[in-house]
């Protein structure tokens, strides 16, 4: 079963439109949402939460209308916004013991496990907490009632390296069990290129691509060449050309390229800067 | 819900613990100037504030949005902040009768109608200021709403003094006045009700 299915999603603002989206996140599985500041990934993702109402298309999470069955999805979901919301005088147990009365699934050994963990203090208020806290505590809470898909909202920017890495580690343990899958948006691609099974992205509300990382990452590659040798590529193996004054910088579709000519492999960051980059 | 009234009771411990302490302190400056209702009045007005204020510290804190993401209805979001002001005035109500008791009872003698009958003013007094902010807040959101409030404050006593102005002979009512108050009374409750479905039907619309 999928874990989310979105079709045709349309959301219009008077200076912005999320534009017919269509997302499908196989059960298992991590999709990165990457895209620029207001791209739209914020609007999909409370769209998803029907914490804003579309304009048309469908949303189905864990295989029901997210809208219909708002309550008992929300027990399964497990979230991490940009800004966690938690109460600034809450301490970690007084959150602790809220989501004990919120979660039916609550689990408090996991919890204190996950609390430990992430080397979070007990007895400090949540307003004294570092932003990298303060996300370690959300991050804390959406793991600790069984829920089968986590939805992050820039859950890892703001946080240091190593905190960053520690809570990346975190995400792919969840994913080993076959029934948890994971939604994160982010626009620090580095990330999400660790992460994620798929990858799609949001360009000023548009859904440029979604699709397999690993496939993305074959498919296509960098190709650092002459202004001639490039003149010399047939059209289809070309989708982007950075030209500098030593030569140019290509990204092409590797099937396409001629042989003898050395295509060098290319990052998710690469491929997302150059496809927003041909999309203007 | 259970989970919702715990975190306002958190909230409530924190921010307002120093409104228990002025309510018993103008609870007891009401014993020396007996001549003035307004430390009898002023405690139960502002507890009417503190579901008002505690929305004020949800939408700082960003709560508004992570509680849309929990399993809670709208309607529950909204009915917490009703529950906790209807639990913050019983305790006043309550601590305010037990005051009252003791003044008329040191004075002349315990007259329990008397008590009531500032129950009944306290009830209304308190009821009517919540009720009349939050829908404005739950639709508005806490900034635009207390401006609604205050644009909507400012009509009322204009039209008042407009009709002040219009009616220059006194109405006279034949009601008495225990039975006026009573009316009053449930009319306050009544407000709170409406009041509780407006915020209700106004935050299921709201984009968060």
């Amino acid at each position: 079963m999928n874990a989310l299915e979105i079709r045709n999603l349309t959301k219009s603002y008077p200076d912005f439109t999320l534009d017919n989206l269509n997302l499908t996140l196989p059960g298992g599985c991590i999709l990165g949402l990457i895209g620029e500041n207001g791209a739209g990934k914020s609007t999909t993702i409370k769209l998803i939460l029907d914490m804003i109402r579309k304009d048309s298309g469908t949303i189905t999470i864990l295989g029901r209308d997210n809208a219909e069955y708002d309550k008992r999805i929300k027990e399964e979901v497990g979230v991490v916004l940009d800004e966690a919301g938690i109460p600034e005088c809450l301490t970690v147990a007084q959150v602790g013991r809220v989501m004990k009365h919120t979660f039916r699934n609550w689990d408090e050994a996991e919890y204190s496990r996950l609390i430990r963990k992430l080397g979070l203090p007990d007895k400090k208020p949540f307003k004294d907490f570092s932003r990298g806290m303060k996300m370690k505590l959300a991050i804390a809470v959406a793991m600790s009632h069984h829920s089968r898909l986590l939805i992050l909202d820039e859950a890892t920017s703001g946080l240091d390296p190593v905190v960053r890495d520690e809570v990346v580690e975190m995400f792919s343990e969840f994913t080993r069990d076959e029934n948890h899958s994971v939604l994160i948006s982010s626009h620090i691609v580095s990330d999400l290129e660790k992460l994620c099974d798929y990858v799609a992205f949001l360009h000023k509300g548009k859904l440029m691509l979604c699709e397999e990382k690993d496939r993305l990452l074959e498919e296509y590659g960098l190709l650092h060449c002459t202004a001639e040798e490039l003149k010399q590529l047939p059209a289809e193996a070309v989708r982007y050309i950075k030209e500098n004054p030593y030569g140019a910088e290509a990204m092409v579709r590797r099937s396409a390229v001629p042989d003898g000519l050395h295509v060098s492999p290319i990052s998710i960051e690469e491929l997302f800067v150059f496809m927003v980059k041909e999309a203007r | 819900m259970k989970g919702l009234l715990l975190k306002d009771w958190y909230m409530m411990r924190k921010y307002c613990r120093y409104y228990l302490v002025l309510a018993i302190g103008f609870l007891i400056l009401s014993f020396m100037d007996k001549s003035n209702m307004f430390f009898v009045f002023y405690p139960c007005l502002f507890c009417g504030m503190v579901p008002v204020n505690l929305l004020a510290y949800d939408e700082r804190s960003r709560w508004l949005q992570y509680s849309g993401t929990l399993p809670y209805t709208r309607a529950q979001i909204v009915s917490g902040k009703y529950l906790i002001g209807l639990f913050t005035q019983t305790v006043m109500l309550f601590l305010t009768g037990i005051a009252q008791g003791i003044r008329m009872g040191m004075d002349s003698g315990y007259q329990s109608t008397d008590v009531l009958v500032i129950l009944l003013l306290l009830l209304i007094a308190s009821t009517v200021t919540s009720s009349v902010t939050l829908p404005f807040m739950f639709k508005l959101g806490v900034e635009r709403g207390r401006a609604a409030y205050y644009v909507m404050i400012g009509l009322i006593c204009g039209i008042s003094t407009l009709m002040t102005g219009l009616f220059r002979e006194p109405l006279r009512m034949e009601i008495r006045p225990n039975l006026l108050l009573v009316l009053l009374a449930v009319a306050g409750v009544g407000i709170y009700a409406l009041s509780w479905h407006l915020s209700i039907v106004f935050y299921r619309k709201r984009e968060l």
